[in-house]
């Protein structure tokens, strides 16, 4: 190895982030590989022979090649009052192979079709976990093979599909990036601090207080990756990335009913982030109270007026109202337009498509999407990246500037208004990495001190008119509550058909006396009505900003739509979106309404 | 035997049959030779019976009233290491408790599960919950009740379905059979099985494996794993039934992928299972069935493709097996009879001959091994908790009972023991251990003989040999016509004139079971043994099949639907001319 390798490879390890030319005989001449990295050599010199010699005669070659890898161990620990319900530790590696044919302007990609290619092996699957060369280089040349077999059987098919447009689209299909080199020091899972299942079991054993749940369960997630993305352009990536979570839910029924249910979650980069379990017990405490709250208090009614939203909500909000519009992807072509329908009906239509340059909020207020930012106020973010999973360089993309709309978060996948990535391409795991949110920041230049805006909310509900006005303290989450996946389908399904129009799901809702101020916790409500348009008319906004933390979740009809917002570290994408509290000044809360089960028929068994 | 009906805590340590006021058909003898190993009652135990008594209490006085509820818990412990191409796919242990609670609303003769129409009313309400591993007793008697619950309203909502619907007059003689079987409650706590494990061996194993087959170009992928299962299963009824077993298996599967130049694709399997640890097979063994199986694929990949063909064949014992449990034990299957989707192919042929007489076949879930070989289809209990039970479904070519779980049929009321299911589905009845016995028996080499005679016989130019059976498909459904396919791995054609072997690819079986069963001519005298999983309505199941050689007077076979995929456009990268010579 040269001197010249040697210390680039050092350098490398410094965090040092090279952007290279596209010449392909430049970068492998950087290329590092100081820590004699095997899955690093066998990706890049399985690249090599695919890149110089695949091609089927009388077919296009590949113009594009990527392989990506994931490293991922996993310790996952389950507990429910107390008892161990699960704990699993893994090691796995998957790697996925993406081949384009045709060229930047036109390609295989940004088409669906109900048939294809059916390889026997896949571009995608499970490799070794040993770093062992022979048996990589023989998987990811199957995996190749295969690739490029689908995109020229998927480039024909788009191609004769195009044939039928009056007026095809002169989007491009994929954007040219400069290729970027980033290999991070590999780095060990460290978890081993604390006793996870110990902790487990305490924490959840908070909540045996609480006879009168029906079920609860808290899990621990950590999540220990390294990703490894190579590109026949020459971009090399090698990074690190972790992620601690607790998640907890719990549910029960009121007197009359009412499925009634609540959660908690508190997410981390580190295992030894996690708040100790000392701090969670309170956490669950406070929950568990909440929830038998919620059991006695009042049924919602119908209201229309005034209501303030407090941070955690806000920002539980605008990740669902954001999540389909701040995309600026091209939709795929499709054989139909099922799919769009369907997208649409979930609350996947963007509402700021064609809006660039005009005004979708109130002036005074700026929305950034800024993965680079690895903190707030001293709370670590977990939007944060170097490099997003397409291997683009993380950007700060003022999106909403004064309340004029000025950018869109961008993949590699091109839209009508902006053509580069600007480094939001972002998956879960090996999935097709989208446009998508990391950190977002929703700020105003003249936010209001809590009193302030108590005090111009109070003044909105007397000019109403109202004795009493609403505030919104948390947003519901559904897929961290429930612990069983009918539950969770039961409400996603209720919820999802009214996503489109705006329909949200509050979960701590009080009623607040205009006179007195005293609070009453009220069950059953939810919001409509709540898109994007709606913030044109924000009556107030304040200084209290927070970190609402949350996983995107990816799952196919969640993923770029409002339901999106519910996710968990199960397969999620750690987002962060930094809010205030919010004052509108009319939105339309809907009272309880459906039809309530019946209470079990036998009381439950003691549970101590 | 002691007639007892109390369910006094004192007896629940006995391993006893209690006897009701039933009327029975024969009862299965404990089983002989079988040390009955008692162990101490698990916390699991003891929460099913706290919330079964008090569940039973509140339900039976309900409207519907309930008046069957069962608990199960299975707990499962299982290692799992996987290589692929020389290296260490995964490695890890799981442990699991899964909770699956059966309420059953109305009475024996109708209730909850009645099919009307042909659909089920959706009794399931629920697949069952995770509960802990820890032995805690309250959360466990939570999980129950919760589970409880949303079966019961499950089975009530369905109930006034099946009640209220018109269809439920319009039935055939085979719909008016009752909905489930009195049967024997069993009490039978005995000793829960685990096991100790060092992965760190057989990771270096399945790595050293897979590196064997790397050596060949025509594998192009190749996965080895070995599997310890440990589990245990918990149960108890509401008509007393108490039940705590474990049992614990091992498994090596060896898999490679290849493909022939028009692309076909070419797998080839084997697996090893054992009990005793000590009965793992030896590196040598593996390395020994690892070679036969790159042999078998460099010639699968390079033999002819075969032309449609109908004429003799010779099955060896172990495809044999397989066709017996694809083409016969499947349609043997009592609730079969009853479903009127189904083709219900030997319904009425009870007291009939649908085999040559000198076949016999019979189903024995008590057997545990077949000579040296372990059977997977061994049980001491069904998923019903019906004590397994040998069946004799064909005596000397008569066709003589069914496979039974609690669901019976007019002049089968009875379960015997075949209710089987995958954790979290309601059992059916299913095979266990399949076994084909044989008075017409001869030498496998004299088989061979009698193959080339009746080829001669038949004026045709070869016959062939069916050496290995991937599995296949059975159509038993009324949609679809009465036939089957088995996807034969390795087929030999055999000539008359003495010309060695030629092996063929791209066959596939077809056939209709009447006619197939009943051009048997002969068979082998060596019993061969397919261990395998089998998937049907109720989920996938250990079974095992146990047959000799059989000859076929005819058997036809068609072309197999192939890839369009060619094989890879590079050559492997281990054995890569051009790089190689880069290298040099």
């Amino acid at each position: 190895m040269s001197r010249a390798r040697r210390l680039l490879g050092v350098a490398s390890c410094a965090l040092a982030l090279l952007a290279l030319p596209l010449s392909l005989a430049a970068q492998s001449q950087v290329a590092p590989s100081a820590d004699n990295d095997q899955t690093l050599r066998a990706m890049r010199d399985e690249m090599r022979r695919s890149r110089d010699r695949l091609k089927l005669p009388s077919q296009d070659p590949p113009y594009y090649l990527e392989f990506r890898l994931l490293d991922i161990e996993q310790r996952s620990i389950v507990a429910t009052f107390g008892a161990l319900l699960n704990s699993t530790t893994s090691r796995n590696r998957f790697m996925d192979v993406n081949v384009r044919v045709g060229d930047y302007l036109l390609d295989s990609s940004n088409f669906i079709s109900d048939e294809g290619f059916r390889g026997f092996i896949g571009s995608t699957g499970s490799v070794g976990i040993d770093g062992d060369y022979d048996s990589l280089r023989q998987d990811l040349w199957l995996a190749t093979d295969q690739a490029y077999k689908e995109s020229l059987d998927q480039f024909s098919r788009k191609r004769a599909y195009l044939m039928s447009l009056a007026r095809p689209s002169d989007i491009p299909d994929f954007s040219r990036q400069q290729p970027v080199v980033l290999l991070d020091p590999k780095v060990a899972a460290d978890w081993t601090s604390r006793d996870w299942e110990t902790e487990a079991r305490q924490v959840s054993a908070a909540l045996r207080a609480f006879p009168e749940l029906y079920a609860s369960r808290v899990t621990y997630h950590l999540v220990h990756m390294t990703y490894y993305l190579l590109t026949s352009e020459g971009t090399e990536i090698r990074v690190t990335r972790s992620l601690a979570a607790i998640e907890a839910g719990l549910d029960t029924q009121a007197d009359d009913g009412m499925r009634l249910h609540h959660f908690y979650s508190s997410y981390a980069n580190r295992p030894a982030e996690l708040p100790p379990a000392s701090a969670v017990r309170k956490d669950l405490d406070r929950v568990g109270r909440e929830l038998l709250a919620l059991r006695a208090s009042p049924l919602a009614t119908d209201y229309v007026g005034p209501v303030l939203f407090e941070p955690a909500a806000t920002g539980s909000l605008l990740a669902q109202m954001l999540g389909p519009s701040v995309s600026g992807a091209r939709a795929p072509l499709a054989m139909g337009t099922v799919f769009d329908q369907i997208m649409d009906r979930m609350g996947g239509r963007s509402e700021w498509n064609g809006r660039l340059n005009t005004r979708v909020f109130p002036a005074g207020i700026s929305l950034v999407g800024d993965p680079t930012q690895k903190d707030f106020q001293g709370q670590p973010l977990l939007g944060w990246f170097a490099v997003d999973d397409e291997g683009v360089r993380a950007q700060r993309v003022p999106l909403v500037d004064n309340g004029i709309l000025k950018n869109l978060l961008m993949s590699r996948r091109p839209g009508a208004d902006f053509q580069q990535s600007n480094g939001h391409g972002r998956g879960s795991y090996l999935s097709e990495p989208r446009a998508a949110m990391a950190n977002v920041f929703f700020q105003s230049s003249d936010g209001k001190s809590k009193e302030e805006l108590r005090k111009q909310f109070a003044d909105l509900c007397r000019q109403a008119n109202r004795e009493w006005c609403v505030v919104i303290r948390q947003m519901d989450n559904p897929a961290l509550a429930f612990q069983r996946q009918d539950d969770f389908s039961d409400v996603i399904g209720a919820v999802a058909g009214g996503a489109a129009n705006g329909d949200r799901l509050p979960l701590l809702v009080y009623r607040v006396n205009v006179a007195d101020g005293r609070e009453e916790l009220m069950r059953g409500a939810t919001l409509t009505g709540m898109k994007l348009r709606s913030l044109r008319n924000i009556a107030g906004i304040g200084n209290d900003y927070r970190a609402f933390q949350y996983m995107q979740s990816q799952a196919p009809g969640f993923a770029g739509t409002a339901l999106s917002a519910f996710g968990s570290a199960q397969g999620g994408v750690p987002t962060s979106v930094v809010a205030p509290s919010l004052l509108l000044e009319e939105v339309e809360v809907r009272g309880a309404r459906g039809e309530p089960r019946r209470a079990p028929l036998l009381p439950a068994p003691p549970l101590n | 035997m002691t007639l007892q009906t109390t369910r006094s805590p004192l007896f629940l340590s006995l391993a006893i049959t209690i006897l009701l006021a039933v009327p029975t058909i024969a009862l299965p003898a404990p089983q002989k030779g079988a040390k009955p190993e008692r162990a101490a009652k698990s916390a699991v135990v003891s929460a099913m019976e706290q919330e079964l008594e008090r569940s039973l209490a509140a339900l039976r006085t309900a409207d519907p009233p309930a008046y069957f509820i069962n608990y199960t818990v299975t707990e499962q412990q299982r290692a799992e290491v996987q290589g692929s191409n020389g290296a260490l796919l995964s490695s890890q242990e799981t442990r699991t408790r899964w909770l699956e609670t059966s309420v059953r609303v109305g009475g024996y003769e109708l209730d909850n599960t009645r099919k009307v129409g042909g659909r089920d009313a959706g009794y399931q309400a629920s697949f069952g919950t995770a509960v802990p591993l820890d032995d805690d007793v309250p959360v466990l008697r939570r999980a129950i009740w919760s589970e409880t619950d949303r079966q019961y309203r499950g089975a009530a909502e369905a109930l006034v379905k099946i009640q209220t619907g018109k269809e439920v007059k319009v039935e055939t003689a085979e719909g008016r059979a009752p909905d489930f079987s009195r049967e024997q409650p069993q009490i039978w706590i005995g000793p829960t099985a685990q096991f100790q494990l060092d992965r760190r061996p057989w990771e270096e194993k399945v790595r050293i494996y897979t590196r064997a087959f790397h050596n060949s170009p025509a594998i192009l992928n190749s996965i080895v794993s070995f599997n310890a299962l440990a589990r245990n299963q918990y149960q108890a009824s509401s008509e007393g039934t108490r039940l705590q077993f474990g049992d614990l298996k091992y498994r090596l599967e060896l898999f490679i992928q290849g493909k022939a130049p028009d692309g076909m694709d070419i797998n080839r399997y084997a697996n090893f299972d054992w009990i005793d640890p000590a009965d793992a097979p030896s590196d040598k063994a593996v390395f020994a069935r690892a070679a036969e199986l790159t042999k078998e694929m460099e010639a699968l990949v390079a033999a002819p493709l075969v032309e449609p063909y109908a004429g003799p064949a010779l099955l060896t014992g172990r495809a044999a097996a397989v066709f017996f449990h694809e083409v016969f034990g499947h349609r043997a299957e009592g609730h079969r009879q009853k479903d009127i989707n189904e083709g219900q192919t030997f319904a009425r042929k009870v007291g009939e001959e649908i085999f040559p007489t000198f076949l016999s076949v019979y189903d024995d879930p008590t057997r545990a091994r077949s000579g040296s070989e372990v059977l997977l289809g061994h049980y001491r209990y069904d998923d019903e908790g019906v004590p397994a039970q040998r069946v004799t479904l064909v005596q000397s070519g008569v066709l003589k009972n069914f496979l039974m779980s609690r669901s019976p049929l007019i002049g089968f009321p009875q379960s015997n023991g075949h209710g089987r299911r995958q954790v979290g589905l309601p059992p059916v009845s299913r095979q266990g251990n399949l076994i084909v016995e044989s008075q017409r028996a001869v030498s496998n080499a004299k088989l061979r003989e009698m193959l080339i005679e009746e080829v001669k016989r038949q004026g045709k130019p070869f016959g062939l040999l069916i050496d290995d059976i991937a599995g296949g498909f059975t159509f038993t459904g009324r949609g679809a016509p009465q036939a089957f396919q088995i996807n034969p791995l390795v087929v030999y054609r055999v000539y008359a004139d003495g010309r060695p072997d030629e092996l063929v690819r791209g066959v596939d079986i077809v056939g209709t079971p009447l006619v197939s069963l009943t051009k048997i001519l002969a068979t082998g005298d060596t019993p061969e043994v397919f261990n395998g999983y089998c998937g049907a309505e109720s989920g996938s199941i250990p079974v095992a099949a146990v047959s000799p050689a059989i000859l076929i007077s005819e058997m036809e076979i068609q072309k197999k639907e192939t890839s369009t995929d060619r094989p890879p456009i590079l050559p492997p990268p281990g054995h890569d001319p051009v790089a190689e010579r880069k290298a040099q």
